[in-house]
């Protein structure tokens, strides 16, 4: 009896055998498949290589519909033909010589790869269920996993519980947004596993990292309508190795009131810095964009970093400026035996961009305005 | 090996899956526990937060107790383990084949094995159909094929690439992408002058940041740690100017006309004059020099041919995204209406332009004056306990219909929205605005005239008593005094609320003090540090909630058709004086970071950037 039940079991375990090796086999062709390095492809496990998969037919289905953009680019322009890099040919598909599309897609290359080492940032594709169906391979650089590892997951899982509710709202489409191609710009907190040093270290050990997102939607048709967002993520830096003119740094404190201003203020809105001290930011400017003002502050509050976009400050005198910010909290230092004259609280650091002239000059809008008016 | 969630169905060693934290690479010393997350895709996005927090708990302790969190993960049975990555299997397989065209019009479920070939099918179909670079193996395969991604790259990012050099600003190159933004072609802008289509009040600018010279001294750094500017005649690394210094500016870029339409209508010939104006739209550039020792320069006989190298400024230009600047179309501000900002005391801090249109005077003459000095007497009463309510709450405050008097002593029918706005860091209100909108109509006017020669009798007869407000000698003084007497008691309730326990004064204090230095309260903030770590886990998941919550609404305001600033203030941090407020979102700040539980001390604080 014994014997028999054992001669069962093994040619069930041989038949179990043989149907894991055939499955490893389907699972070895499906992965050379994919357009990845073959290092790359040694390493990756049965639940990548499907992910991977389904990452790279989704992007795919997204693509189907890209031929119509080359022709709008060329509504506006004249000339039909484009000696340069043959470019102008894409527009047949039939005769191309291979050649050629090598050739521009070594210009597309090279022109993608300058966008996103200038950029410094990577692009990512988001689903409406915040799927990451595409991040471009520069990816490591900024969160120190790879493409292979992020791609066909959550963003959820990778960003801070806290912001989700505002990257689910961002996610969120109604049909006229897609069709539109709906702008959308925020700031997140993204798991990085990138040392101070710049290396790749575990998971385990991630810091968070203030990233702003920006891009729109996209939508394709066949075989069914899939929206989704195409943004690009960079981090903020806070260093700017040249101001220019039409720029001045401040300080604040949480509150927002001024506790530090550059000269550089003066030319430019009329204050002095003396002046500024102690004033809150939400009383130099226009009404209408305290909202503006708002989102920005609890980002600071929140998530440590922000840009503003651009709202009015108020100039001196009259008439306002169009601005945008860049800011970010400083974390608080305290006397220690090393620099035991060292004190700073958390405060706000903030580099504010001019973006146009003074438009109305004459109008006064504000009591702060009209004070120095009197006082003169 | 570590126990949990053991892969026996592995094609290779090392799994490339980041949730699967099985093995790690080269951590010296501790063998971390492998806790592999259930992979739930579309629909379970709550439990994958929750379990996310979870997570950052584990990471956040110290790397003592991290034998206790690999006992913890023993207690679940192996055959739990191996039924999550069934399932996850499963799912995959799902997603799979919903994916691909051959295996939908299937009535039953295909198997696994039948799936995964379809899908080598479909694979190897796509692969056909597209370019045969992406077989090409020159050079770097990609996921994508790079046209594919710079498509995807531009759709995101809205803007084209630049080169200019830095002695003339000639543009090098300008890519494709260029004429859907300014909608000049690239033919018609390669080889230009970039100066030629800068707003002519940012051509400075931005003749600055092309500048490589060294002798340049408006070069200003900044150092990132303490937010100081480093002095400006302090020697400047040529590299700042050269390769690697990176720029970022905002400039106006002329933007021509689309062909095909025209502007102006007029049948006459238009004159050169007006052929000129051109529309400007507002880019931000950013981008890095690049110097390259040139063997071919332009023949034009330059003095660059000394130096034989050419710098350039190599940049991407992107449109800016109007989505913040929503506002104006969210609070819906209609031709008969005008916006104003009181302070709390009801004195007219801000006045929109088109006021003067509706109650004559201009806004330096309103300005400073108290709001309460132009309401009829009949309103005092009802806009007076408006007032009170919209201090005390987030909602927008409906004004009953009321009389506004105009410069030229005529009353004109005003309704009004209020809502405070509430320092977000602080809890305290800073201001109010008000929305107003003219309620016209004949009947109106009647009974204005009538009303007011009755207002005017009584004026001196009779001076409508207020609850809970002294009144005062003349009418005047009094209006004003009603605003100064509502905001005091506001402010005596926020003295009252806050923490009895504090003896220090607080540093988030009551608006109108001086903004203090947080000197005494850092060492007192580390202290109370302990006190609030008992409480933090509560607080933590409330400012989690609440800035969830806020985050999120203040997501939906661009969506909403007002000014939704009553969500702003974080809910449920209420309970809290300013004090424990202000710690809590510094706890959750900290806590927050996963490194957190390695360091106590402000300054060990990894923060992102």
């Amino acid at each position: 009896m014994t014997a028999d039940k054992e001669k069962r079991r093994a040619i069930s375990r041989e038949a179990a055998r043989r149907r894991r090796r055939v499955e490893s086999d389907v699972f070895g062709d499906l992965c050379r498949l994919l357009p990845l390095q073959p290092s790359v492809q040694a390493h990756l496990d049965k639940p990548s290589v499907i992910r991977l998969t389904l990452s790279y037919m989704r992007t795919h289905t997204l693509l189907k519909g890209k031929m119509e953009p080359k022709a709008e680019a060329s509504h506006a322009v004249k000339h039909g033909e484009v000696t340069e890099g043959g470019e102008g040919r894409q527009e047949c598909d039939g005769g191309c010589e291979e050649e050629e599309r090598d050739t521009e897609d070594v210009e597309a290359s090279e022109e993608t790869n300058m966008y996103l080492r200038i950029l410094e940032g990577f692009l990512m594709v988001l689903s409406t269920e915040g799927d990451m169906i595409f991040l471009s391979d520069n990816v490591s650089k900024y969160m120190g996993l790879t493409q292979t590892e992020l791609m066909g997951h959550n963003i959820f899982e990778f960003t801070h519980p806290c912001d989700h509710d505002e990257i689910r709202n961002n996610l969120r489409l109604t049909a006229e947004e897609v069709w539109c191609g709906a702008k959308r710009d925020f700031v997140m907190r993204i798991k990085s596993a990138l040392t101070h040093r710049g290396r790749s270290a575990n998971l385990k050990s991630a810091t968070w990292k203030v990233l702003h997102c920006q891009g729109r939607a996209k939508v394709c048709v066949a075989p069914s309508s899939v929206s989704c967002l195409v943004l690009t993520c960079q981090p903020l830096p806070l260093s700017h190795t040249l101001l220019s003119t039409h720029t001045f740094t401040s300080q604040h404190s949480m509150d927002m009131k001024f506790t530090y201003c550059d000269q550089r203020v003066t030319p430019l809105l009329g204050y002095s810095p003396e002046e500024l001290l102690g004033r809150s930011i939400y009383s130099l400017c226009h009404t209408l964009d305290t909202n503006c003002l708002t989102k920005n502050h609890l980002n600071l509050c929140f998530k440590s970093q922000s840009v503003s976009g651009q709202y009015r400050m108020l100039v001196r005198g009259g008439g306002y400026v169009w601005v945008e910010s860049h800011s970010a909290v400083i974390p608080s230092v305290r006397p220690s035996k090393s620099r035991p004259g060292a004190h700073q609280p958390l405060c706000i650091l903030s580099v504010t961009y001019v973006l146009s002239g003074v438009e109305q000059p004459s109008l006064q809008l504000s009591l702060d305005q009209t004070v120095h008016r009197h006082s003169r | 090996m570590s126990a949990g969630g053991s892969d026996g169905e592995r094609t290779a060693h090392r799994p490339a899956d980041p949730t699967a934290e099985e093995e790690v690479p080269s951590q010296a010393g501790s063998s971390l526990p492998a806790v592999e997350l259930p992979r739930k895709r579309k629909g379970d996005v709550e439990e994958r937060q929750s379990l996310d927090v979870q997570m950052d708990d584990d990471l956040s302790r110290s790397e003592g107790e991290d034998q206790q969190v690999k006992m913890k993960c023993f207690r679940e049975p192996h055959s739990q383990i191996e039924k999550r990555r069934r399932d996850k299997m499963n799912n995959l397989i799902d997603e799979l084949s919903a994916m691909i065209p051959a295996c939908q019009p299937m009535a039953r479920k295909l198997d696994k094995l039948t799936v995964l070939r379809k899908a080598v099918q479909h694979l190897k179909a796509l692969k056909a159909g597209t370019s045969s670079a992406f077989t090409n193996t020159t050079y770097k395969p990609s996921i994508l094929p790079h046209d594919d991604l710079r498509h995807l790259l531009l759709r995101a990012v809205d803007g084209f690439l630049l080169v200019v050099t830095c002695d003339r600003g000639k543009i090098l190159f300008i890519s494709e992408s260029v004429s859907k933004t300014l909608n000049f072609s690239r033919l018609e802008l390669t080889g230009q002058s970039l100066f030629d289509f800068i707003h002519p009040k940012d051509i400075n600018k931005v003749k600055e940041q092309l500048a490589s010279s060294e002798l340049n001294p408006r070069q200003r750094l900044i150092d990132a740690a303490t937010g100081v500017q480093v002095q400006a005649d302090a020697p400047v690394r040529p590299s700042h100017l050269t390769t690697g210094g990176r720029r970022a500016f905002f400039c106006r870029m002329k933007q021509n006309r689309v062909a095909g339409k025209q502007e102006d209508k007029s049948p006459l010939p238009t004159t050169s004059k007006k052929k000129e104006t051109y529309r400007y739209c507002t880019l931000h550039c950013t981008g890095y020099m690049r110097s390259w020792p040139s063997s071919q320069l332009d023949s034009e006989g330059d003095t660059e041919k000394e130096t034989s190298s050419l710098t350039c400024l190599v940049m991407v230009c992107r449109l800016i995204s109007h989505v913040s600047h929503q506002p104006t179309k969210d609070v819906n501000v209609k031709p008969a209406e005008f916006v104003t900002r009181c302070a709390i005391d009801g004195k007219f801090t801000f006045v929109d332009q088109r006021a003067t249109a509706v109650i004559g005077y201009l806004p330096q003459e309103v300005l400073g004056t108290s709001c309460y000095e132009y309401f009829h007497q009949d309103d005092l009463q009802h806009l007076a306990e408006k007032h009170r309510q919209a201090l005390r709450s987030k909602e927008k405050i409906e004004t009953p219909c009321y009389r506004f008097k105009t410069k030229y002593g005529s009353y004109v029918s005003l309704q009004s929205q209020w809502f405070s706005f509430t320092n977000p860091w602080t809890k305290e209100v800073e201001f109010i605005v008000s929305l107003n909108r003219v309620i016209s109509g004949p009947a109106h006017a009647k009974d204005e005239e009538a009303g007011s020669s009755k207002a005017l009798q009584e004026d001196t007869k009779q001076i409508p008593v207020i609850p809970g407000l002294s009144s005062g000698v003349g009418t005047m003084i009094y209006a004003g005094s009603i605003g100064t007497q509502i905001a005091n008691e506001l402010i005596d309730s926020y003295r009252m609320n806050s923490s009895p326990s504090s003896g220090a004064p607080s540093p988030f204090g009551p608006a109108q003090e001086k903004c203090l230095l947080v000197s005494p309260q850092t060492s007192r903030s580390v202290s109370s540090r302990e006190e609030a770590a008992g409480s933090s886990s509560q607080s933590q998941s409330d400012s989690g909630t609440a800035a969830g919550a806020s985050s999120g609404t203040s997501e939906s305001t661009g969506e909403s058709s007002q000014l939704d600033l009553d969500n702003m203030v974080v809910p449920g941090l209420n309970n809290f004086s300013s004090d424990e407020a202000a710690m809590a979102v510094i706890m959750s700040l900290l806590e927050t970071d996963v490194n957190m539980g390695q360091s106590g001390v402000f300054e060990d604080l990894h923060w992102p950037f």
